[in-house]
């Protein structure tokens, strides 16, 4: 259960998320809204990289908001990129191996991690291959693996659909809601792709203009006509 | 499918293969002069192989080394006239010296980055600077600053290494296991969390890297490599001059490490070659050793507009098409 308790941020006199909470119980749920709604700013307060002036979010009792943005992942929070950060000098396993380097464990076993979330994403025969010389679809694929290892408690995926194919997206859906069978995770996911959010999540909140504006079963809130008011407007009679 | 620690790449290869060369042709051939000459340029491929993997691996710019190398060579000095301590612990005391002004430097390195990080490295050398030209280097005399008016003090030479040509040897195998020192690292969690800090920051916190240890760890290193490199030279010439560690020599030394391509490992020898050995050659050949600076500027243009890579990425390339052709070729004929 991911709690998020009336978290507000400011940037100067924007008020860029105003008292927004929700409650995740689902395996994978959703966060949808126009541009500029706060989404990526919600995911940058659950990360640790933007500070909330107030509000707490919580998952499975723990404040996330005391820990450092390094120390909530060793706790088991992971996150992508809009952008895939990949390294480019680095080899896809050595990219996934980054995210358990600081783990207690024998070398031996988080090299069988890794080499199992490789197998899982379909890249383990790719392993060997450096992060520059991937494709687009290759690097996200090398991004989910990253993010599976470690025995992660909460993924955070923001638009993990953007700039792919549609049997690359059908085939990214999969892949996340496998995520919860294979790591036990919880997994948010931020995407314009309505088709994929419907498709995967159970649950999803909707923002905009930094507010709760709809939350709830994903097909209730999508016929919910405030939120198809945020993403086609309202019409508007001159007479 | 991980690289392994041990596993030796066609690079390597040729990287053990010029150190054998190195170690046993170089000094057997070199007269007194040359001896010197590729002593002091091995000092200092020691020392841009700190920055050049501060830069390419982190893209962090340090613009210190030269001065931290005075400071190694000042506390090699100050040790060697105070006490009678083996070469090597001195050595390492230089270098551990040197390690934590790194740790201080590192610190404007949590906050700033790029030009900014520069200016304030650059700063530092220029303090350096300025001390050194105040106080010089130590050579036997007394109180706190060693200096005395006259001929210098004795310097006490490692025991295997009493004549040049063992010097040169000692001082190629020191500059040999700094460069294996760099490259565990690289093959290692740090390289693997360096690599992804120079991606991006916010990557490296959500994959759980500690960036302030990490970028710390960093500056120690480079720190450690310029104050060992200090050391050495120190040892060579048995004193130092401050003339040696301006702020421009670090510069200078970073400039070259990227026209010889901070990535490689002959990057790094050719910065140093190009640093010590041309204007010496220059020298030898009754040629102004001032013109060195108009072939600097001119490779540096070289790697600024046709070579990011530096002139060692360009070689790498070359033979990375060359080994591409030749599987292309072994593929069509095996059709």
């Amino acid at each position: 259960m991911i709690e998020i308790g009336n978290v507000t941020v400011r940037f100067g006199g924007v008020v860029a998320l105003s008292g927004v909470s929700a409650s995740f119980a689902q395996p994978v749920s959703g966060i949808i809204g126009p541009n500029g709604a706060g989404k990526t700013t919600l995911m940058n307060v659950i990360s640790g990289f933007v500070t909330a002036e107030s509000g707490e979010i919580r998952k499975d009792g723990q404040n996330l908001l005391g820990l450092s943005p390094y120390r909530r992942a060793h706790w088991g929070l992971r996150r992508s990129f809009q952008k895939e950060e990949i390294a480019n000098d680095l080899s896809v396993f050595d990219n996934v191996l980054v995210q358990i380097d600081h783990a207690r464990q024998p070398a031996s076993k988080r090299h069988a991690e890794v080499e199992r979330m490789l197998e899982y994403v379909g890249m383990a025969d790719r392993a060997g291959r450096l992060g520059r010389d991937l494709n687009k679809f290759e690097r996200r694929l090398t991004d989910i693996a990253k993010c599976m290892v470690g025995n992660p408690k909460l993924i955070m995926f923001d638009e993990p659909g953007g700039g792919l194919s549609i049997e690359e997206t059908q085939r990214l859906g999969d892949l996340i809601l496998g995520i919860h069978d294979q790591t036990g995770a919880q997994t948010l996911v931020i995407d314009h792709d309505v088709e994929l959010i419907s498709r995967i999540c159970s649950d999803t909140l909707v923002l905009d203009f930094g507010r709760r504006i709809a939350f709830g079963e994903v097909h209730a809130v999508l016929a919910d006509p405030k939120v198809k008011a945020a993403y086609l407007g309202t019409e508007e009679v001159v007479e | 499918m991980q690289r392994n620690l041990f596993h030796v790449t066609p690079s390597g290869w040729a990287g053990l293969a010029f150190a054998a060369f190195a170690f046993l042709v170089i000094p057997a051939v070199a007269g007194q002069l040359w001896l010197s000459v590729f002593t002091s340029a091995s000092c200092f491929a020691l020392a841009a192989a700190g920055v050049a993997f501060m830069y390419a691996r982190l893209g962090m710019v340090s613009l210190t080394q030269v001065g931290l190398m005075g400071v190694g060579g000042w506390v090699m000095l100050r040790l060697n006239h105070a006490f009678h301590l083996p070469f090597e612990i001195n050595l390492v005391i230089s270098g551990l010296v040197t390690m934590m002004c790194g740790w201080v430097l590192a610190l404007p390195a949590l906050r700033l980055r790029g030009l900014y990080l520069a200016l304030v490295t650059l700063m530092a050398a220029g303090g350096l600077e300025i001390i050194f030209a105040t106080f010089q280097f130590p050579n036997g005399g007394d109180g706190f600053w060693g200096v005395k008016t006259g001929s210098a003090a004795p310097f006490a030479r490692p025991w295997l290494a009493q004549t040049p040509e063992a010097y040169l040897r000692y001082t190629v195998l020191v500059v040999i296991l700094g460069f294996l020192l760099i490259e565990a690292h690289r093959r290692l969690a740090p390289g693997r969390a360096w690599a992804l800090i120079r991606r991006s920051e916010a990557a490296a916190m959500a994959a759980g890297v500690n960036i302030v240890l990490y970028k710390t760890w960093a500056f120690g290193i480079s720190g450690l490599l310029g104050g060992v490199a200090g050391g050495l030279l120190a040892g060579s010439l048995g004193l130092l001059d401050d003339a040696t560690f301006r702020a421009s020599e670090s510069v200078m030394l970073f400039a070259l490490a990227v026209v010889g391509g901070a990535r490689y490992w002959l990057g790094v020898v050719i910065a140093a070659t190009l640093f010590r050995v041309l204007p010496a050659l220059l020298n030898n050949w009754g040629v102004d050793a001032d013109i060195s600076y108009v072939i600097f500027g001119a490779g540096l243009l070289h790697a600024v507009i046709t070579a990011p890579n530096g002139i060692a990425g360009q070689i790498h390339d070359l033979f990375g098409k060359r080994r591409k052709a030749e599987a292309g070729e072994k593929g069509a004929g095996d059709d």
